[in-house]
């Protein structure tokens, strides 16, 4: 398969961390004692990403996307299937297993669930030294101890406390245990799989907080997957978008949150629950149906077309106006939803938007925004007479903290964004709840 | 005997049962308290918690784990492990005691009065049976209907909660089902003695957003539709804040402070709900929260998140005095002694009709401050 993604920021030496065109698939095998390979499942279908020193990189999406999958193979778990891991410049695939080892230490991985990934019967001294066992070059024997210590002090855990059991911490406890162990070997880059979503709300800050402070004072890069969309724009630097093993939207956190172009990214946002009240009745929740396909058998076209609210759209509009329907190539009927034909035949690839990030964080790299999505700059035109509402009405009152701040969308957009349909009340199109 | 006379009169499909009239108190817990027996002592998971919840209404009870959420709905429905103990206080159901009903009565009344929908549907669920079989498994045990009927009823049910194609995957295996899709099974087995009152635990705290955004549509959707009470257990604001009318927060075995959704958002009066509020990263997009500017500008000042100190009591160890006083930030001498009342906050600190309560000796002070 060609090369999904526009490889063009290679190179350049503050890339610790570099993914080309990687793709990881499982048999699917039938039979109790002949077992026939039957499919497979693509877990991550062609990803590429880029994470520099210093930064962290958000990674987004439900269940089934493959985030965890892509995490596994980062971290040398699994094998992937095609496609490149590169460590400071070099392919990963290319090396010995001496030097695979050695390279492993440069990226580390904290886990979900606190629980499960610590070994019961170990003490927690025991737990956070294991890695020099491993790596027995990392840090000379007689000086482990020492080092526990100072890997628990520095996750804000007491160091008497090493010859204690898991069990006698908490779950917020636990995590700092797994990412002094992550940090024992020195690593560059830490993979971090959902590390708080199995932690009660008023312990998460700490341990987010906790994972910017090792940043700033150790210099390392993040790969941080969630499926807390307001967790991860609060500590990531870029994001990226999985669907279905594909990356289908990436860029600086603030182009993908306030700029969001891929029509699963909008659903994803629109989802999140809002705390605040007074945003209830206003319009604008998309709410998509159905659940995300199987990753054994996906969708034709592009992936996503089969819950695409977007598509839909432009399919009925193309039906319904004159004119409309040369932009859209055309719609098609069929058993499943009313998409265009290019959704549904042409596979989209990651492509850059032409203007450059808005609002890039200050003293960053520009980070393109790409999107997979044949629609990502077509102008929506709302179907039903508009309820010209201003995307205002649902923000107002949800801006409790700067209302001064908050830049009206549509002086920094270009016309084509204030037609947007996430914003719109739109009775026809019952995937947009009014 | 009343209860035995209105379980005899309810019928089994739903339509005919009486339904409640909107805003009649179906459901009144009063000074709930629950113990549990440990190798370490006697523990209280529950201490004194009262609410109500209204035939139409939303109550949300929010807390963190251990805070007795969980333990005081299993209290009301019956189904506590047998190590616990309801000490004191009621939970009536339209003026019948459930607490004062022998256990098997307790729980005969409340699968038809009072339903449950747990998190995990994979665990509540019997793997080795098919949905249809455990969808209609209540019907023929409690209203003897034929195999045929009660399968006839399964479909309904799906339907009812939106499960597409209900007719062949009524014969499929709780494993053959999505996350999703299993907490709509979940829901419709809740539904199938058409309840008065659900209490939802959690319902789509291990779903996905968008799907989470479906499931909680669907029981606003039912609620309406059967002028049902419902009361959810979360621990997300963010669900809170879109499909609560009443709040309780929990805190240590007790309800810290009791509002109206908008209000609590609002200017919350208990240290507590305004630090979880604080706590809570909320998603800021254009056109909803904070915005660009705002997020770029706390980045750029090192974007640190507001963190409550310390971690939630366990209930074995619950501090004296106020329970959160260790973590709170408006906390003075007396907080560490004397435990502060849930008490109503006086009417002329309110800005609506709807009483408030907090357990604070300087709700007021919280409360101007949040509004000042």
């Amino acid at each position: 398969m060609a090369e999904r993604a526009v490889v063009t920021r290679t190179g350049g030496d503050d890339v610790v961390l570099e993914v080309r065109d990687l793709a990881k698939s499982y048999p699917v095998r039938r039979g109790v004692l002949l077992k026939r390979t039957v499919g497979e499942v693509q877990a991550v279908d062609g990803v590429s990403l880029t994470l520099r020193r210093g930064r962290t990189l958000g990674l987004v999406g439900e269940s089934g996307s493959g985030k965890s999958t892509l995490a596994r193979v980062l971290v040398g778990i699994e094998k992937p299937t095609r496609g490149q891991v590169l460590v400071g410049g070099q392919d990963v695939s290319t090396m010995s297993r001496a030097e695979r080892r050695h390279l492993r230490r440069t990226v580390q991985m904290v886990f979900q669930d606190p629980y499960t990934s610590l070994n019961p019967r170990m003490s927690v001294g025991e737990i956070v030294g294991e890695p020099f066992r491993i790596h027995p070059d990392a840090v000379p024997a007689r000086g482990r101890r020492a080092a526990v210590a100072e890997l628990l002090e520095l996750v804000g855990l007491d160091p008497d406390h090493a010859n204690r059991y898991p069990h006698q911490f908490s779950g917020g406890q636990r995590q700092r245990i797994g990412v002094a162990r992550a940090l024992a070997v020195k690593p560059d880059v830490l993979v971090c799989d959902e590390p708080v979503s199995a932690l009660d709300v008023s312990v998460q800050g700490q341990v987010i907080n906790l994972l910017e402070d090792l940043q700033d004072e150790l210099g390392l890069s993040y790969l941080f997957i969630a499926h807390d969309l307001a967790v991860v724009q609060h500590i990531a630097d870029e994001v990226a978008v999985m669907y279905l093993g594909r990356v289908v939207e990436q860029g600086d956190d603030a182009a993908v949150y306030d700029d969001a172009r891929h029509p699963y990214t909008r659903a994803l946002l629109s989802a999140v629950p809002v705390p605040d009240p007074t945003a209830r009745d206003l319009p604008g929740e998309i709410v998509l149906e159905g659940d995300p396909p199987s990753p054994a058998d996906p969708p034709s076209g592009c992936r996503f077309h089969t819950r695409c609210w977007l598509a839909r759209q432009i399919a009925q509009q193309s039906l319904a106006g004159p004119g409309a329907g040369t932009e859209a190539g055309g719609a098609a009927e069929g058993d499943g939803p009313v998409v265009p034909e290019r959704c549904r035949t042409q596979d989209p690839v990651l492509v850059r938007l032409g203007a450059p990030a808005l609002v890039g964080a200050a003293g960053g790299p520009d980070v393109p925004h790409t999107v997979a999505c044949h629609f990502a700059t077509v102008p929506v035109v709302p179907q039903e007479p508009p309820d010209l509402r201003e995307p205002v009405d649902r923000s107002a009152p949800a801006d409790r903290q700067e209302p001064a701040d908050r830049q009206d969308p549509a002086d920094r957009q270009d016309p084509a964004d204030r037609q947007d349909p996430a914003d719109r009340q739109d009775p026809a199109d019952e995937s947009v709840r009014s | 005997m009343t209860a035995v006379g209105q379980m005899t009169t309810s019928a089994p499909t739903g339509g005919t049962a009486l339904r409640a009239a909107a805003g009649e108190t179906l459901l009144e817990v009063e000074d709930l308290a629950v113990e549990f027996r440990t190798p370490d002592g006697t523990v209280r998971a529950v201490d004194g918690l009262s609410y109500s919840v209204r035939a139409g209404e939303t109550l949300a009870i929010v807390g963190e784990s251990g805070c007795g959420k969980s333990v005081s709905s299993l209290a009301v429905m019956g189904l506590l492990a047998p190590t616990a103990r309801i000490t004191k206080g009621a939970a009536r159901f339209r003026g019948t005691d459930l607490l004062a009903l022998r256990p098997k009565e307790h729980r005969r009344y409340c699968g038809e009065h009072v339903a449950m929908v747990f998190q995990d549907a994979l665990a509540a669920l019997n793997p080795v049976h098919t949905v249809g079989y455990q969808l209609g498994e209540a019907l023929r045990a409690r209203h003897g209907v034929s195999r045929g009927e009660a399968r006839r009823r399964a479909v309904e049910l799906l339907d009812l909660v939106k499960v597409p194609n209900a007719r062949q995957r009524v014969d499929e295996y709780p494993h053959q089902f999505s996350g999703g899709m299993r907490q709509r099974v979940m829901i419709a087995s809740a539904l199938a003695m058409d309840p008065e009152v659900l209490i939802a635990d959690e319902p789509t705290t291990a779903l996905d957003v968008t799907v989470q955004a479906q499931v909680l549509r669907l029981l606003a959707e039912i609620q309406a539709e059967r002028t049902m009470a419902l009361v959810l257990i979360t621990h997300d604001m963010g669900v809170v804040a879109g499909v609560a009318d009443d709040v309780t927060v929990m805190y240590a075995g007790r309800a810290v402070e009791q509002a109206p959704v908008r209000e609590i958002f609002a200017a919350p009066a208990h240290p507590y709900t305004r630090a979880l509020l604080r706590s809570v990263p909320s998603l800021a997009t254009r056109g909803a929260a904070a915005g660009a500017g705002a997020r770029a500008d706390a980045k750029a000042a090192g974007g640190r998140l507001d963190v409550i100190p310390g971690r939630p009591p366990s209930p074995g160890q619950v501090p004296s005095g106020c329970p959160f006083h260790p973590r709170c930030e408006v906390a003075q001498d007396v907080c560490r002694t004397d435990p502060p009342p849930l008490a109503a906050i006086p009417a002329e600190a309110l800005t609506t009709a709807a009483p408030r309560a907090a357990a604070c000796h300087f709700a007021l002070d919280v409360l101007g401050g949040a509004r000042g």
